[in-house]
């Protein structure tokens, strides 16, 4: 197999109503799947959030990264992804969500590295529009002078890869500290001493309302690579659900590295 | 016993662990790294479970490597930085 260029597929844009966190989760899973098994043409979904969540990546320790207390109290879910990476803090309003489902073909012969260089590409672009100088900052953050604006994680699964992202528009950074437990050593080489401080928020960086930016990402994927405009297909939503029910909900998986 | 490190440049590595008669169990790995397939993480803790904690890095990590099947993929992690994390976990409970 030799590796496919953006342009040599027909990319669809998937952006819903807003969805509770762990049909997110199942989703992913789900279009993941579709495009491996070649069901579906690569896509690109843009995430509204129904309700507030803790996602946690694959491997993280549920009771070492949250204080479920204060999830909790907050009325905050927490659900686990089936991507690795660090632990995010969502509210609705407060950041901007996406996942890119490609066939394994376009990062094929390409390390981690410099996959996640190729997924994050058209954002970096998307956000010198916006007025932002960005970058990719190895190994899978988004970043600008300011600091942090998002996290990225990829897993290569089947004949698939999943590239899903979170840049923070605004931060509740006091709940935020509250709800996830960020240690010191992880802080170790990033030489800031706040966590908040390590995230500079879209909202503050560009003045444009949430919706406007997600419109001005989406021009510039459209202007690079084409979309098209399409929806879930009833049997990926009916399949989504069950797996959100089955698998996403369960404590089992929330709780598989206590 | 709770240790953890973060590799430059990597992720960062938690492992809990109890000793018991001077051998590690209970053993869990975790951090925001990546690693594929999944289920590698189970082998990684099978690998480390009924090792001796007076064993040193080399042989944590000896061991760790000997346990992955070839198509694991990691990324910022190695077993290198899971012992490292197993020692400071053992560590940190020698002084507890």
């Amino acid at each position: 197999m030799s590796r496919s260029d953006w342009n040599q597929h027909d990319w669809l844009l998937i952006h819903d109503d807003p969805q509770p966190p762990a049909l997110h989760m199942a989703l992913d899973q789900v279009l993941t799947d579709e495009v491996a098994a070649g069901r579906r043409a690569p896509t690109l979904r843009v995430w509204e959030w129904a309700s507030p969540a803790v996602v946690i990546g694959r491997f993280q320790s549920l009771r070492n990264e949250v204080d479920l207390d204060a999830a909790h109290r907050h009325g905050i879910e927490v659900v686990r992804r089936i991507s690795g990476g660090g632990a995010m803090f969502i509210e609705p309003g407060n950041t901007i969500t996406y996942s890119i489902y490609a066939p394994l073909s376009l990062v094929e012969g390409l390390s981690f590295q410099e996959s996640y260089a190729l997924m994050d590409a058209w954002v970096i672009d998307a956000l010198a529009i916006l007025g932002i100088e960005a970058w990719y900052q190895p190994l899978n953050d988004i970043a600008s002078a300011g600091g942090k604006i998002a996290g990225a994680a990829q897993i290569r699964h089947a004949g698939a890869v999943l590239h899903h992202v979170t840049m923070a528009y605004d931060i509740d950074a006091a709940k935020m500290l509250e709800v996830l437990r960020i240690g010191r050593e992880k802080l170790s080489d990033k030489g800031t001493a706040s966590a908040a401080k390590r995230v500079d928020p879209l909202r503050s960086q560009t003045g444009l309302p949430r919706e406007a930016v997600i419109g001005s990402m989406i021009e510039t994927f459209d202007r690079l690579h084409g979309l098209c405009h399409d929806a879930l297909k009833p049997e990926e939503l009916a399949r989504a659900r069950e797996l959100a029910a089955n698998k996403f909900h369960k404590h089992e998986w929330t709780a598989e590295v206590p | 016993m709770h240790g953890e490190y973060k590799m430059p440049g990597g992720k960062l590595v938690v492992v809990d662990l109890d000793v018991h008669a001077g051998q590690l169990c209970r053993v869990q790995v975790s951090g925001d790294f990546f690693l594929e397939p999944d289920r590698a993480l189970r082998d990684i803790n099978a690998a480390l479970e009924g090792l001796y904690a007076s064993s040193d890095e080399a042989a944590l990590a000896f061991a760790i490597q000997g346990a992955l099947a070839a198509d694991v993929l990691m990324y910022g992690i190695s077993p290198e930085a899971i012992a490292v994390a197993v020692r400071r976990a053992l560590h940190e409970g020698a002084q507890a």
